[in-house]
């Protein structure tokens, strides 16, 4: 009986390691920590009618559009998962085609395009706006701040809200001597690059010691992890100040501030004037445009677009099946054509501004050229 | 066929098993050999991957990567002071907080509260270990932070006289905050390893103290706590090794600043908590330098554990006679008596 019940262990002890062997290399794709939500890609249950289910991840201000567009594209039999992990790390994800499509901030620089498999099209989508939320009792929505007090209190050289800077911009308001506690993101972002991209431009002393990207060095401030993060601690603190994506900040009911832009007027961060930063501006020929400081004179400065980046060929550099290029594609015409109603300043709609026409129009013609292996999809 | 026959009758005795009796033992032996050698192996190529990951940080920056104050990305200037000291502070903290309370409680169940109570209340301290360390960090940011940023501010100007601990104005998140957190996240370790340790007390020593006279107190004081001490201590490290490598609670709510806080209650960084934060978008260099900041978590846990381990085996020092309670007093209840 010993040795025999003895044998019978050893044997499943082995087997229950060769099982475990096999069964971790079976599955071949979304092994990353972080990786695009729950199925694995491609062939689960698709057709060439354009259903199935798609993957994405990339940008936490657009993530809200996106969980959006997925519960309404799901009622017409298409799944889309976005995993909002940041611009970043969603355009890592892409070049390694673990995702078929990235939510990105900003464009995609040439370093990043050698990064990807193959050709990849951008296609702006929507712009959101960064406010500048503040916490101080009794002051409503509108103070007025200008590029270079905005980067002097993120700098920590204006430490009390009554300081003459931020008075002599707000004559008529009373601003009480609390201490300015500023807050940013501790973790990497698209929505940091933003607003560090307006303050480069704004304040050549923030350029030059500070500059612009996706983490830079604060010289003061609490960190707050992700845009609700930074939400979280403007709203228990009194006297922060902190750059919350417009989204977040309506949600929150924070006030904010109204910020000098190019033209030189105080401009709230409204849909309007936020759609308003569209106008104007360059379109380069990969439509990788730059709403931030837009020329415009009724447009928010600090207004960050976002993109949709897929490859040109999903098929072929992305590993996709014809059935998921076609859902792509299914989810990108409707980016451009009816998602795009569903953004704007309504009481039912998503707080972001909608594409102009135009642009929506250049983001068709690009889609028309996506192919899978060569042949256009249908 | 004929050779077995003569061994059987021959060479061998009657109890003995014939070797494929044995061979189940042999299977056994080498296929647990061989797990417990897989752990090691696992740890060693962890090490070596970290190291050849991380080399070219190290390459460049030097020891001014450990040492150095300034972390800053987007520059690509990585000297990682302000970590090390971050991590180092917090886990203080959260030992000079945490310890005197699991010992308290390990000292309460042992020798004051009534029998019957003994077991709820270990169960109880030890449930804390069941929270998620995830939902600390939450519960730090919605409820603890807001609500203790009034006694920071009145610490901090009542005992601004004292230097680093007062005189700052108190942040939202702080090095403070997240020891405090820590704290509560090492009290079951600490808790179990001392009630274990204090559980081993022969009794002649305490009846020894008794009969001459001591009070209550007085003999967990002259009998039970010095007996204990390098379990005791040996439990502290190994909440300390649980506090250095702590993530999502102390990412949560360190405030991630990339220079050393000039007080308590200013915000600091963690190396678990810088790479949470930047691992996701790093690149290039930048990677490099978050695995070098895994690698020095690494082998500050490790030096930590060794010096825990040490203490715990030398906390048998009394019983020498059976030294096995060394090894076995973080395994387990019902070690020894």
């Amino acid at each position: 009986m010993k040795p025999r019940s003895m044998a019978i262990v050893a044997t499943a002890l082995a087997s229950a390691l060769a099982v475990a062997a096999c069964g971790s290399s079976s599955s071949k794709t979304t092994t990353t920590t972080s990786g695009a939500a729950t199925t694995t890609t491609s062939s689960a249950g698709s057709s060439s009618t354009g259903s199935g289910t798609i993957n994405g991840a990339g940008s936490t201000l657009a993530a809200p559009i996106y969980q959006q567009w997925g519960s309404t594209l799901k009622g017409q039999g298409l799944t889309v998962n976005f995993n909002p992990v940041g611009s970043g790390a969603g355009q890592t994800q892409l070049a390694a085609a673990t995702v078929d499509f990235a939510g990105s901030d900003p464009s995609l620089k040439p370093t990043d395009k050698a990064k990807m498999k193959g050709a990849v099209l951008q296609f702006p989508v929507a712009a959101g706006a960064i406010t500048v939320s503040y916490n101080l009792s009794g002051i409503k929505s509108g103070l007025k701040l200008d590029g270079s007090v905005v980067s002097q209190i993120f700098q920590g050289k204006i430490k009390t809200w009554n300081n003459s800077a931020i008075t002599s911009l707000n004559p008529g308001v009373s601003l009480p001597n609390t201490n300015i506690t500023v807050v940013h993101r501790s973790d990497s972002s698209g929505t940091t690059q933003g607003f560090t991209t307006w303050l480069s431009e704004t304040d050549p002393a923030w350029k030059s010691s500070i500059g612009s990207g996706k983490d830079v060095n604060w010289p003061t401030g609490t960190g707050g992890k992700g845009n609700s993060g930074v939400a979280a601690v403007v709203k228990q603190t009194p006297g922060a100040i902190g750059y919350v994506e417009q989204a977040y900040a309506l949600e929150n009911g924070f006030t904010y501030a109204a910020i000098k832009n190019s033209a030189g007027s105080y401009v709230l961060p409204t849909i309007p004037n936020t759609s308003a930063a569209f106008l104007g501006i360059k379109t380069p020929p990969d439509l990788g445009i730059s709403t931030v400081n837009s020329p415009n004179p009724g447009a928010y400065p600090i207004v960050s677009q976002t993109f949709l980046d897929a490859y040109k060929d999903p098929c072929k550099d992305g590993g996709a099946s014809a059935g998921t290029a076609a859902a792509i594609k299914k989810f990108l015409t409707y980016a451009f054509g009816a998602g795009q109603q569903t953004l704007g300043a309504g009481s039912n709609q998503l707080p972001y501004a909608p594409l102009p026409s135009s642009l929506a129009d250049k983001d068709n013609t690009q889609l028309a050229t996506m192919v899978c292996n060569g042949t256009a999809i249908s | 066929m004929e050779a077995s026959a003569t061994t059987v009758t021959g060479d061998r005795s009657v109890l003995e098993r014939s070797p494929v009796g044995r061979l189940p033992d042999r299977v056994l032996k080498w296929g647990l050999s061989g797990l417990a050698a897989l752990i090691l192996i696992l740890i060693v190529y962890f090490f070596i991957r970290l190291v050849g990951q991380s080399g070219h940080v190290f390459s460049t920056y030097g020891l001014n990567f450990v040492f150095g104050n300034d972390w800053d990305v987007s520059h690509n200037i990585f000297h990682g002071g302000a970590l090390l000291f971050g991590t180092i502070v917090t886990s203080i903290i959260a030992l000079i907080i945490g310890v005197p309370v699991a010992v308290a409680s390990a000292v309460f169940i042992n020798e004051l509260c009534p029998r019957r109570m003994r077991g709820p209340l270990s169960i109880l301290v030890d449930l804390l270990a069941a929270v998620p360390s995830v939902v600390y960090g939450l519960w730090g940011v919605f409820v603890l932070a807001p609500k203790l940023l009034p006694a920071e501010k009145w610490f901090a100007s009542t005992f601004s006289f004292i230097p680093w601990i007062g005189g700052g104005i108190p942040q939202l998140y702080n090095y403070f905050i997240a020891g405090l957190i820590l704290a509560i996240m090492i009290l079951p370790i600490v808790s179990a390893i001392s009630r274990e340790v204090i559980a081993t007390v022969p009794a002649e020593h305490k009846e020894a103290a008794l009969a001459l006279g001591a009070t209550r107190w007085e003999m967990i004081r002259m009998a039970v706590l010095p007996y204990s001490r390098p379990g005791i201590t040996g439990g502290a490290m190994l909440g300390m090794g649980r506090a250095i490598g702590e993530t999502i609670a102390v990412v949560l709510v360190i405030g991630s600043a990339s220079k050393i806080g000039s007080h308590l209650f200013s915000q600091g960084y963690t190396l678990a908590a810088v790479i949470a934060n930047e691992f996701g978008e790093a690149t290039g260099i930048h990677t490099s330098a978050l695995f070098a900041a895994g690698l020095v978590l690494f082998v500050l846990t490790l030096i930590v554990n060794m010096i825990a381990r040490w203490f715990i085996s030398r906390g048998s020092h009394g019983t020498r006679g059976t030294g096995a309670t060394g090894m076995t007093i973080a395994s387990g209840p019902a070690s020894e008596t």
